[in-house]
Order: structure tokens, then sequence, then C-alpha cells
């Protein structure tokens, strides 16, 4: 059965040097992630705190068409006078849909800002991991340690070690059609 | 020349117990202290020569450079070599207009006894700005210089009270008319320890100490030193306006505040721009006793010392703690020592550039009566350190840029001619591929990394569809200028998410200022053309000249940013040693 879309967990977690007409962002920071085909987006919480270097540590599901080729992730600042895009990202599928890199693996990755100029302007942070259909997973007997997804921000360890959510580490028959 | 500049923001942002982010390495808490190095000369039977201490500095009457304000300094201290080169060893934090400074941040230093370290010490003004800028990408020719000391680092450590304080010279050591001040500086042992908190502080009630409107307060965290006194160990941000504050949680390390008995004192300080912040109210209180009321859920007041002997004024302000969380940070040796496997990659540039290996001057010249080139001397060094660390002593090795038997250049052939395999066991295995490959190969060209990179990255991501306990090093042993820099960052920077470190070895005299753009250590992250930004430092570069002149062995070249890559890696995957997952499932079964 081939799905026609997958899911994508995307924590936004947090971007440096940001900058609007040449100066540091003050704050009120946040972001916007959406398919290249426009399909979905979604947005984090603003920040309040951070001003050129916002952190939010945000957890964000897309689902993501399998013609897709990329994501865009957009940073905005909320200005007395409304709503301001300070810089995009594309993030390319093959970012996070690897060859070699098995299905359900936590990509850290970072990219350059633009804005609507063309310049440089800041870094984004995120963690991306593609979801992958329970049908699939297998938690077999190895040495993977089956932690929570992301990384805790405020280390609350009160699971008590349990087994939280099956991500597969072994899968012999799944083929890749990308 | 010079400003007057002064930033605040940067003035009241945290030092010293903020958590970083997750993929860099927390070298800070870690007290770069190199476990890796250590484990490894201790496995051999050679107990380390050396105690790995923290520097503690404070300074008074510093001059004042800035004009409606006053300095803001930073100490930079420096390692005087033999050859009389300085190396940097580390920097302090920059602290707001003031010209008594208690600075937070300490300086990590090895201290050998058998050696003789001359250690300089320099202050500057900071008038650039720095929040939220890494200290150790300030740079210095932007600031003012505010005075120079030096000593030999056993003064320091010989003394009684381990402090000693030097009066502080203009630039070419001339006391000259002006008085620079003074500088302190203490050394303390720093203890290995696993052991975190992550502590979140509120207070209520605080006393207003400002006219026109609220107190802006932040908490500073002392420890008391045996020989009396006490030593700053972080401070938190500033709160603005506001008399019942809630700050970010602290991540404090073991190394920081000692043991949990130890007696910390929490200063509550109201943030003045000048410089001049006003003590709203202290306590005494260890770590245990911060768990306690964490745990009852109850507040502790602040005193201040009043003018009248021993009675102290009790204030209405009170410290709660909201959130207390003991957390280890495993080490190095920890997930080695657990099973984690490192496997070693090792790639040899067979480039034009090192000159015809048939000529006694080329770098690949094998000399019939033994005597090693540059190359297998390189292998032979770095060998006994990757022996010692890959469990199964097959290491695939590549060569690139050689036109191999089929008239190509190539850019990633198997060293050992083999079509399908690259392993070779053993650095004799290497040694042996490498002489071979030197008969089959011609020296050709261009310098490229890229391909070995991929290939690299490659088997390291293939690795991950079985298991997660095996990290890989690729060792490329070059002679130099990359001839496509931005080919090399692209694949370094697709590769900075996997479990992948990569150490270049420079051997011969070139200028290897490429490799040092590479090796992201001043804060630069890589940049792939692509517009993706590297997710950490995976590269480490070690010139073979500096090993071969004693200035560094190579054991300590090769491992020094190491443990910390793996460490970044393993943390932010949230990837805990084996022994500790079996205990946890044996515990729930």
């Amino acid at each position: 059965m081939a799905a026609n879309s997958r899911t994508l967990e995307i924590k936004v977690i947090s971007a440096e040097n940001l900058k609007l007409d040449r100066k540091s962002v003050k704050k009120n920071a946040s972001v916007t992630v959406r398919t290249d085909t426009n399909s979905q987006f979604c947005t984090t919480d603003i920040d309040t705190e951070g001003g050129a270097y916002p952190r939010w540590n945000e957890k964000l599901v897309l689902d993501l068409p399998t013609h897709s080729k990329s994501i865009i992730v957009e940073v905005h600042c909320k200005t007395s006078s409304g709503v301001r895009t300070i810089g995009t990202a594309t993030v390319p599928a093959s970012d996070f849909v690897g060859e070699y890199v098995p299905e359900g693996y936590l990509h850290f990755l970072s990219y350059r800002l633009r804005n609507h100029k063309g310049e440089r302007n800041g870094i984004i942070n995120i963690s991306v991991r593609m979801k992958v259909p329970e049908m699939y997973a297998c938690a077999s007997s190895t040495t993977w340690s089956h932690s929570t997804m992301g990384f805790p921000a405020a280390g609350n360890k009160s699971f008590g070690g349990g087994v939280v959510t099956g991500v597969p580490v072994w899968y012999g028959a799944y083929q890749k059609n990308y | 020349m010079g400003g007057c500049f002064s930033d605040v923001r940067g003035g009241k942002d945290a030092v010293g117990g903020a958590l970083p982010r997750p993929t860099e390495p927390n070298a800070k808490n870690d007290g770069a202290h190199n476990d890796a190095i250590e484990f490894f000369y201790r496995e051999h039977g050679a107990y380390p020569l050396f105690t790995q201490l923290e520097l503690s500095f404070s300074a008074s009457k510093l001059l004042d450079l800035d004009v409606t304000s006053k300095s803001d300094p930073m100490v930079v201290v420096y390692l005087k070599k033999n050859d009389g080169k300085l190396e940097e060893l580390g920097r302090t934090e920059v602290i707001l207009n003031n010209l008594n400074p208690v600075w937070i941040q300490k300086v990590s230093v090895a201290y050998q006894f058998e050696m003789v370290q001359n250690l300089i010490f320099r202050v500057y003004d900071v008038d650039t700005q720095y929040h939220n800028v890494p200290v150790k990408t300030l740079n210095l020719r932007d600031q003012e210089f505010l005075g120079e000391g030096s000593c030999v680092l056993s003064e320091i450590v010989t003394k009684q009270n381990r402090s000693l304080t030097l009066t502080l010279k203009g630039k070419n050591g001339h006391g000259g008319l002006r008085n620079f001040g003074t500088l302190t500086v203490h050394a303390e042992e720093t203890i290995a320890s696993r052991s975190a908190v992550e502590i979140k502080f509120r207070c209520a009630h605080l006393d207003n100490k400002d006219l026109f409107s609220k107190s802006d307060p932040f908490l500073r965290i002392s420890r008391t030193v045996e020989t009396g006194g006490s030593i700053p160990i972080c401070k938190t941000e500033v709160v603005d306006n506001n008399l019942n504050p809630t700050w970010k949680p602290l991540c404090l390390s073991m190394q920081q505040f000692g043991s949990k008995d130890t007696p910390l004192v929490i200063e509550c300080f109201d943030f003045n721009s000048d410089g001049n912040h006003v003590l709203i109210g202290k306590l005494q209180k260890s770590v245990a006793d911060l768990e306690k009321l964490f745990k009852e859920k109850s507040g502790v007041n602040f005193f201040i010392p009043s003018s009248r002997a021993d009675h102290e004024k009790v204030l209405k302000g009170q410290l709660f703690v909201d959130q207390f969380c003991e957390r280890e940070q495993f080490s190095f040796v920890d997930y080695i020592s657990s099973g984690f496997e490192l496997n070693f990659m090792v790639a040899v540039d067979f480039t034009g550039s090192n000159g015809d290996p048939r000529k006694p001057e080329s770098m690949h010249y094998i000399d019939p009566y033994g005597r090693l080139n540059s190359y297998q001397q390189a292998i032979t060094e770095v060998g006994q350190v990757i022996q010692f660390y890959d469990a199964d002593k097959s290491f695939p090795a590549w060569g690139f840029g050689g036109r191999t038997a089929n008239g190509t250049v190539s850019h990633c052939f198997n060293l050992n001619g083999n079509a399908s395999e690259s392993e070779v066991v053993g650095v004799e295995g290497i040694m042996a591929a490498y002489a071979n490959a030197l008969r089959n190969v011609a020296l050709s060209g261009p310098t490229l990394f890229g391909q070995v990179v991929n290939r690299a990255a490659e088997i390291a991501a293939r690795s991950l569809s079985s298991n997660n306990n095996k990290y890989y090093v690729l060792l490329i042993i070059t002679d130099g200028i990359l001839t496509d820099l931005q080919e090399t960052k692209d694949a370094l920077v697709r590769a900075s998410n996997l479990p992948l470190s990569i150490l270049i070895v420079g051997v011969g005299n070139a200028d290897f200022r490429q490799m040092e753009i590479l090796d992201a250590d001043k804060g630069q992250r890589l940049e792939s053309s692509t517009g993706r930004i590297a997710t950490r430092d995976i590269v480490q570069f070690v010139p073979m000249r500096d090993v071969q002149s004693g200035q560094i062995s190579v054991v300590q070249g090769l491992l020094e940013e190491l443990p910390g890559q793996f460490l970044s890696y393993m943390r932010s995957m949230d990837i805990k040693p084996l022994t500790f997952n079996a205990a946890a499932q044996a515990s729930t079964a």
C-alpha cells in the first residue's frame, strides 16, 4: 500500500543572529513551516525573550506528499506595523530522506536564512524525523535506546525507563522508492 | 581608536550555567577535561604526569578606557611556548562596567609537573558587542588593551592559598607612569565528575532598590573555598523590573559546585547599567539544601549582613526552587568502556604536490635504508592511537588524487589495490597497502576530499540500521592545499549530523590555513553551497610538524576534539552508555 503522504515531525529548536532592517530583532519571532506544494503549514508560538537568538523547542507535525521535494521554513517577526518575514530557508527532502540512513532517524539540521532581497540573515536550527507507519515498526532486541522523541527541554526524567514508541531499527524487506 | 561603547545587553547575560545547544560539545561543563588522553596513557601503564587545574580571575583598579562608562574587562590566557609563540588557552567572560571585576568563567590548564609553563595574562576592554556572541570569537584587535601580567604556573600552585596577585604592566612589559592595576589568579584542581543538576530559581517579595521602577534582579552563586573566601561559579540572566522574578533554569556540574554538601553563597543583586549592582540580599545553602527546598516546596529568606558585628537583618524576600533535577553527563570513557566502538578509516593523499616518489625530496619517497617518510611516520604515530581504540583493527583504507591502473584519476580508490574490499588489518596492513599503492598508482591531482568524506559518511549512515553504538573516525593524511574548498565543505556539512568525525593530519610544511577554516574552532559554522549549515563541528586538524617538534604529542593532537565531538553526537541523540540501558531494562523487567 503506497501512502500518498508521509508524516514529518519537525522540531523548531532555535534561530541565530536575526536582523530586521539591519538591526537585531528585539523580540516576537516565530517560525512557519510549510510544504513546497503549499498543502499544509504549521506555526510555532512567538518567542518573547530571546530577541535575535530565539528558542522555541516546539514540535510541529506536517504531512509531506510523496511528490513534494522540499519544505519551506520561514521566520517571522511580529512588529507594531504587522508581521514581517525575516528570512526563509528551503529544506530539500533529500536532507532528511537519506539513501543510507534508516527511516525514523532524528536528523539535526541547520540552514542559512535569506531575506526577500536574497541577503543572508541568520541561521535556523531544526530537527526532522519521518514518522514511520506503525506496521513497519519492529521493536527488536538490539542496543537501540528507546529514547523519548526529540530531547528533553528540562530534563524531566519521570519516564521510568519504559519503552515509548517502536522505532524501527531493522527493516529487512522494506524498500525505499526514492 | 577605541570607543566608549558598553554592551548593556551583554552585561545582562547569564554566565556559567547556561544550557548549551544540543549539538554543541559541552566543553564548559566538562572543564576541557580530556579523559580520552588520560585513558590512553593509563592503559599503557603511564600515569599522566599532569593535573587538570582551573584558573579563576579577579582584578582591581583597572584602567578606565571607556568615556561615558567604565571599561568592560575580559582576560585572555596564553601559554608561552619554547619558541616564543603564544598559544591561547582560554578566555573569561566580559564583565560590564567594572574596574574591580571578579570573573566567573574559568580557564582550564593542565599543570605538567616536569615542565616550566610560562603563562601570560592579558586584560582587554571589550568595545564591540558581546551579547550572545561566543567570547572566543571576539576579535582582540577591535578591543582595547588594559594590561598584561605573566608568571610561571608553578608559582601559583605552590602558594599556600593557591592565589597569586600580579601587577599589570603595559604591552612591552614596562610599567611606565601609568598604574595598570593588579590581577589575581587562583588555581584549583578540577574533579572529573559526571553529575550535574538543573535548577530553576524563583524569588518573591524582593526589596525595591530602583527609584523610578522596580529592581532588575539577578542571582550570583559562589562556592566557598578551602583556603577561605569564595569563587563565583555562575550568574543568572537579568530579569527587568520585577520583584518576583523567575529565571531560566541553570545547569551546574559537580565540577562547579564541588559536592552536594559544599556551602554555596547565593546573592541577589539589582542590576545597574553603570556596573554598580546593589546587593538585595544573600543566603547560604548547599545543593542538598536546595533539593530539600524543592521537595518541601518551601522558601528561604534572604538576609543582609548588617554593620553590627554578628547581627544579620532577615529580609522579606525569599528564594524558591521550582525545579530541581539531577542528570548524569556520561564521559567519553564511560561510553567506550561500556562497549561503544570507534571505527577508524584512513585516506592518503596521492597528489602530485608530494613530489615524484622516486626522488628523495618527495614526501612519498621510500628510503631503501628504512627511514620512514612523512606519510609513513604519520601512519605509524597515528596508528598507535587508532589501534588502541578500534576493537577489530580492521580499517578501510583509501587513496585520493592518484591515477590508478586503468588510467583514470580516482578520488577514492582502495589502497590495497583490491577492487571490492577496502579493508586492511592493523597498522602493518595500512603500511603494506600504502607501499603497494605507490608502486601501482601514479601521483596526480587535484586535491579533493569530497569523495572520501562521502564514502565515510555512507559507511557511518549504513551502520545506523543495525545499531547505534558505533562511531566512525576518518583520518585524512595530506600534504596540503585543497583544490576545491567548497566541495569539501559541502561533503562535511552533509556528514555533520552522522556519527562521524574527520581528523585531517597535515604533513610537510605547506600553509595549512584552509584546513583551519574547516576545523571550525573560531566559531564559524561551515556552510554548504545549498544553504545548509553544519549541525556540529566534526573536523579537527593536526599539523604533523607540531608533533615532530615536540609541541604536542600526536595522541594529544588527535584526541583533543574527538571526545567532545563524540559526546555532542551521543547527547544530542540521547544515546546513553550500554550498561546504563541494561541496568534500566533489568530494573523494569
